[in-house]
């Protein structure tokens, strides 16, 4: 070991980044070998940041101070965590001729040498090709929400290493998981059929759309919309500063969401509380109020749109008996119908935009997609895309390449000025590589079931038609099914759907090995079989591509730290495989791989700025254009100085990507292709289903459940930090940490729960212990827990509970809607909106489970182990 | 010398509690002879961003108060540390002398803001020094640099530059170097319906009267028949009065020792 008695600045990419991109790093401080400490970083004086100039409103920049959430500055305490996976780790019940399926969750590991463990996986995989004569019972589950850096730990160098095991071995196809759109499943499964913007998941292209919000809107409805976590998380300090500048504009913000967000709680002027996905009703009253006093853009309805009438119709009850008055939507929404046509009034009489940002409760629910559809009806009867009438995203500058970033940009270096990682399409792509594939919100009925069937790659950026396209697994009757898993997310149970079914699916006896690529013991990684111990960002180095942030900019991440134990990049672990299978030249050494990639940057091409004095320099960071340049740029793409977003569609009445070209309020392409469709009518309409408050299933449990991405955590990220704990959790009286469970006081008092009391939230998929957190933050009869907390299993009154609080082991599947052996329609992801009962619990009668920590689970140290 | 003084802004706070984790970051684990010795792990928040939740739904909103030492210049700290640990440098800021520390614990109740700290692994008491380490070098206290909204501000008699800063708790007499902007004051809020309309009142004239000194606050309700009057003092009698040339007055007496949520308040017609 060396030892490192230098003190060096060190840009880490902070662990909220993903899918080879990040926001800007931090400056990281390394002494002595160790991570002193972590500060923001300061765009230099030099850069040239832009300023939106405002006829009237003013000039709008940003800080030159750069900060990412709070998870960034603590996650140094994560790389020595007590789950810090230190040596290859094989579980004591698996054996090659028996793996014990029914261990897996519930047994101890011992660690191996790295020699072992790679005889062990390519003895698996050999095994598998000799059976059965290919990759594909191998599921390879390689698609983020997981630590991420630009290449040392990416997570999809599964897919890459099967692909060219494929390519240079003829050994055929792998089972490749496919991530739906999981932050905007509403907007893909359902806007999409309205106003098409089928190069994006289903939202709005973003050219420019901050001049014309900044310039011309009144009003600004952040529908669930979080800046100050999920936008804050996401894009770092910019989400922060776009609330500021609507208020700084004299732009109303309106929240409307069952909770009071972290931002709507210091941010919006006014609050409308909603039941949780009942938000389809309101846009229907919404749109109810305007067709009864006339105040819908009448003349945009005859030039931009088709099949209003339907609508029309349908509002007034004219289809189904049912008139979408205020008084009805009140029943359903739980506001007040006065409160619901001040809305519309206030809606039609400014101009008013629609803020959506990865998530909230509305768009991650069951039947989503019609909700998502009703929004965007409503956005088409007010003119959309005129002047402050847009749709607006807050942070993460769109990466769709066709468009104009949000924000004063030169296109070029959007589109030249970073690297990006062709891996990127294995996992939010266009369609899966392998032809034999699973969506991953069906990734445990893939394997439970003999086949399953549903429409739909699932793919982020597949075009619409895909939607109504049938696929099966597995492809053939006489296939052998999954008989592997590679999982390199780690993060499966706790933020998809139903996560309780996909560990019962890993215990299952179809399933010969599981492999897991993680820095820790969390989540799923304990059913593994086998677990390669992954390093985090710190102890490699990489490039940091920021273009979550609305400054571009490249990053060298020096290695700051030796690596914990023999842990080894996700990168190298996957070279070590490739090599052991005779792949040396699929993947070169780290430095000609990011050498290759800077190469084709700006930075270099126009810059000429080599490898070698941008690893000394340590970053390259973009200037913006002036206002002068950007008002040309946007000239050449048909904006005016101070319009963009939609303008473009206002003006030409023509052009979107649906089959009409024209905003559908009746889709042709669902009328074509799926017309009797119940849940996704031609129509979008107002269906209730088994999660609704007022449904049968309500009787037993009669609260709903919506989740939020976190504040603190990034998904499942950074739940083991002390620091983050200590913010974001809720110490009971038994000392423990527990997730904080928002409840209403009235529903607290009705169920005897004081506060800080520790509850058990249940239904039929399980139950999960909570903290109880009395609040007039959230809507009566509905609760709000933040997706994703960390999985600890205990044991109560003999049942199995977590402990952790992860509230997605008991959201739905996508299977329950429909009847098994039946095609799935829409295998869209729904986790928030869903029905459970709380009551309180005694913590004295929790015992313990298995553990969590590395010490808990893994017998004998391995010898040299200094820790 | 010039005295350092911090000025936290609480309408800017968004909560986001950076400055908490910022300073666990540079102390943990670090030690800062002779201003302090490593701060442990968990438990200590030598910044600590209260938060404050106000209101009944639908009008909810937080506040949040990031409350460290107060860096007093009558530290009532100092006096009671029978070991002189307890000390002030020359530029304002105050700090315990570890060296001299025994653990006693005096320190900690007689503190009325609440941010001294007991560390049982080294037997001492810890609190925030203002970063006396990064200002000897010309740097920032840790948790004004990372505020990302201005909210935390640190510099030399900063007092002098706004007459309307506040301090907390003056009636505690310590004379703190910390000076506050926005410090909640109680407010009176409700919405107004026509209730056999079903219809919110808009424009409606809410004017507020203080009982005691006749001053008067005024708004108008909103696009949605709420209003808002923020910043009252604290513990006077107040008379709502509400006016509207379409519905009957509607007056009320409330007590500004809280927020006062009036509710749903239905006008009658005025004929």
């Amino acid at each position: 070991m060396t030892k490192n008695s230098d003190r060096r600045i060190v840009y880490v990419s902070h662990p909220a980044s993903g899918l080879a991109r990040s926001n800007f790093p931090l400056e990281c401080h390394v002494e002595d070998g160790k991570i002193v400490r972590s500060l923001p970083f300061y765009i230099p004086d030099d850069v040239r940041l832009y300023e939106i100039e405002t006829t009237s409103r003013g000039k709008y920049s940003r800080p030159r101070k750069e900060v990412q959430m709070p998870l960034a500055f603590a996650a140094k305490q994560r790389v020595h965590a007590n789950t810090r996976v230190k040596y290859p780790l094989l579980r004591d019940g698996w054996d090659p001729d028996n793996p014990n399926a029914a261990g897996r969750g519930s047994d101890s590991f011992s660690p191996i040498s790295w020699d072992k463990a790679l005889d062990i996986i390519v003895g698996q995989l050999e095994k598998i090709h000799d059976k059965y004569g290919s990759m594909e019972p191998v599921l390879v589950q390689a698609d983020g929400h997981g630590q991420s850096g630009y290449l040392q730990s990416l997570h999809f160098w599964g897919h890459y290493l099967f692909d060219m095991l494929r390519e240079q071995k003829g050994w055929g196809w792998w089972t490749q998981q496919v991530r739906n759109p999981d932050s905007w499943e509403g907007y893909y499964w359902g806007a999409k059929h309205v106003w098409g913007f089928d190069d994006t998941l289903g939202e709005p292209y973003q050219d420019a759309v901050w001049d014309d919000v900044l310039e011309h809107s009144e009003m600004v409805i952040f529908s669930g919309n979080d800046p100050e976590a999920t936008g804050f998380g996401m894009s770092g300090s910019i989400a922060l500063e776009m609330p500021k500048w609507l208020k700084k504009a004299g732009i109303k913000i309106v929240a409307i969401a069952p909770d009071l967000n972290h931002a709507a709680a210091v941010h919006a002027d006014t609050w409308i509380p909603i039941k949780p996905n009942t938000d389809a009703a309101l846009y229907l009253a919404i749109a109810h109020v305007w067709i009864a006093e006339g105040t819908y853009d009448k003349g945009y309805i005859d030039t931009h749109t088709v099949g209003f009438e339907a609508l029309n119709a349908h509002v007034m009850g004219e289809d189904d008996g049912l008139e979408k008055t205020p008084k009805w939507a009140s029943k359903v929404t739980g506001i007040p119908s006065a409160t619901i046509k001040a809305l519309a009034r206030e809606w039609a009489a400014k101009k008013t935009t629609v803020s959506v940002y990865f998530g909230g409760p509305k768009i991650r629910g069951t039947l989503s997609h019609l909700t998502a559809r009703m929004e965007a009806y409503v956005l088409a009867m007010q003119g959309f895309g005129s002047p402050g009438r847009q749709f607006l995203r807050t942070g993460a500058p769109s990466f769709y390449k066709k468009s104009l970033a949000q924000v004063p940009r030169y296109p070029d270096v959007d589109f030249h000025g970073l690297a990006f990682s062709p891996m990127i399409e294995y996992a939010i792509g266009h369609g899966p590589k392998s032809p034999v594939f699973i969506p991953r919100t069906l990734a445990a009925e893939a394997i439970q079931q003999r086949t399953i069937s549903w429409k739909s790659t699932t793919a982020a950026l597949a075009k619409a038609e895909d939607q109504f396209k049938s696929y099966r697994y597995p492809p053939t009757n006489d296939h052998p099914g999954i008989r592997m898993v590679w999982n390199e997310n780690g993060s499966q149970p706790g933020s998809w759907g139903h996560g309780n079914n996909w560990l019962e699916a890993l215990r299952s006896d179809n399933l010969d090995f599981v492999v897991g690529v993680h820095p820790w013991l969390e989540n799923d990684l304990t059913y593994s079989d086998l677990i390669l111990p992954a390093q985090t960002n710190y102890e490699h180095e990489d490039l940091v591509v920021v273009q979550r942030s609305d400054i571009l900019a490249l990053f060298y991440q020096e290695t700051a730290i030796e690596p914990v134990g023999e842990s080894k990049s996700d990168y190298e672990i996957h070279r070590m495989i490739g090599q052991r299978l005779g792949l040396g030249d699929a993947f070169p050494p780290v430095d000609e791989w990011l050498k290759k990639a800077y190469e084709g940057t700006l930075a270099f091409t126009r810059d000429h700025l080599s490898w070698e004095d941008f690893k000394k320099q340590k970053y390259v960071i973009y200037d913006c254009p002036t206002w002068e340049e950007w008002v040309g740029i946007k000239k050449e793409h048909g904006y005016s100085e101070h319009t963009g977003g939609q303008h473009w569609f206002w003006n030409d009445a023509d052009g979107l990507e649906t089959p009409s070209g024209k905003i559908e309020f009746v889709s042709e392409r669902i009328t074509k292709l799926d017309p009797d469709s119940v849940e996704r009518p031609p129509l979008a309409k107002w269906l209730a289903h088994s999660e609704h408050a007022d449904s049968e299933k309500a009787k037993t449990y009669p609260l709903t459940v919506m989740t939020n991405h976190p504040k603190y955590r990034f998904h499942v990220q950074g739940d083991d930090i002390e620091w983050i704990r200590e913010l974001g959790k809720m110490r009971g009286d038994d000392g423990n940490f527990y997730e904080p469970c928002w409840i209403h006081p009235d529903d607290a008092a009705a169920r005897g729960i004081e506060q800080g009391a520790i509850i058990m939230a249940h239904n039929d998929r399980g139950a999960i212990l909570f903290g109880a957190v009395i609040t007039e933050r959230i809507i009566r009869g509905a609760l709000s827990i933040d997706h994703g907390a960390k999985i600890d299993f205990v044991s109560l009154d003999n049942r199995q509970v977590d402990r952790g609080g992860c509230i997605n082991l008991i959201a739905p599947s996508v299977q329950e809607k429909y009847k098994k052996g039946a095609e799935i329609a829409i295998p869209e992801m729904n986790i928030s909106g869903f029905l459970v009962e709380i009551e309180k619990i005694d913590p004295a009668k929790i015992e313990p489970g298995i553990g969590m920590n590395y010490d808990e689970l893994v017998r004998g140290k391995k010898s040299g182990d200094a820790a | 010398m010039n005295q350092k003084s911090f000025i936290i802004d609480v309408d800017k706070c968004t909560g986001c509690n950076l400055c908490v984790v910022a300073c666990k970051d540079e102390h943990v684990d670090s030690s800062y002879a002779p201003w302090t010795k490593p701060q442990p792990e968990g438990g200590q928040f030598w910044m600590n961003v209260k938060p404050l939740e106000r209101g009944t739904i639908p009008r909810v909103r937080m506040n949040f108060l990031p409350t460290m030492c107060q860096h007093c210049e009558d530290a009532p700290c100092i006096p009671a540390c029978p070991e002189g640990a307890i000390k002030t440098r020359e530029d304002g800021l105050v700090w315990i002398d570890a060296e001299l520390c025994t653990g006693c614990g005096e320190c900690q109740p007689a503190c009325p803001y609440d941010v001294i700290y007991k560390n049982d692994d080294l037997n001492i008491a810890q609190k925030c020094t203002g970063c006396a380490h990064r200002v000897d070098e010309g740097a920032l206290p840790r948790c004004v640099d990372v505020c990302p909204h201005d909210a935390i501000l640190f510099g030399d008699n900063l007092k002098k530059t706004d007459a309307a800063l506040e301090v907390l708790h003056p009636e505690f007499d310590a004379k703190p170097h910390v000076y506050w902007k926005g410090l909640p004051k109680p407010w009176i809020t409700g919405a107004l319906i026509d209730a056999d309309a079903d219809e919110v009142v808009i424009g409606a004239e809410i004017s507020v009267t203080n009982l005691s000194n006749g001053s008067v606050v005024a708004t108008t309700s909103d696009a949605f028949g709420e209003f808002w009057l923020k910043e009252l003092t604290l513990d006077h009698e107040y008379r709502v009065d509400v006016t509207h040339a379409n519905y009957r007055e509607f007056s009320t007496t409330v007590a500004s020792d809280r927020d006062q949520e009036l509710g749903t308040i239905t006008l009658k017609p005025a004929n």
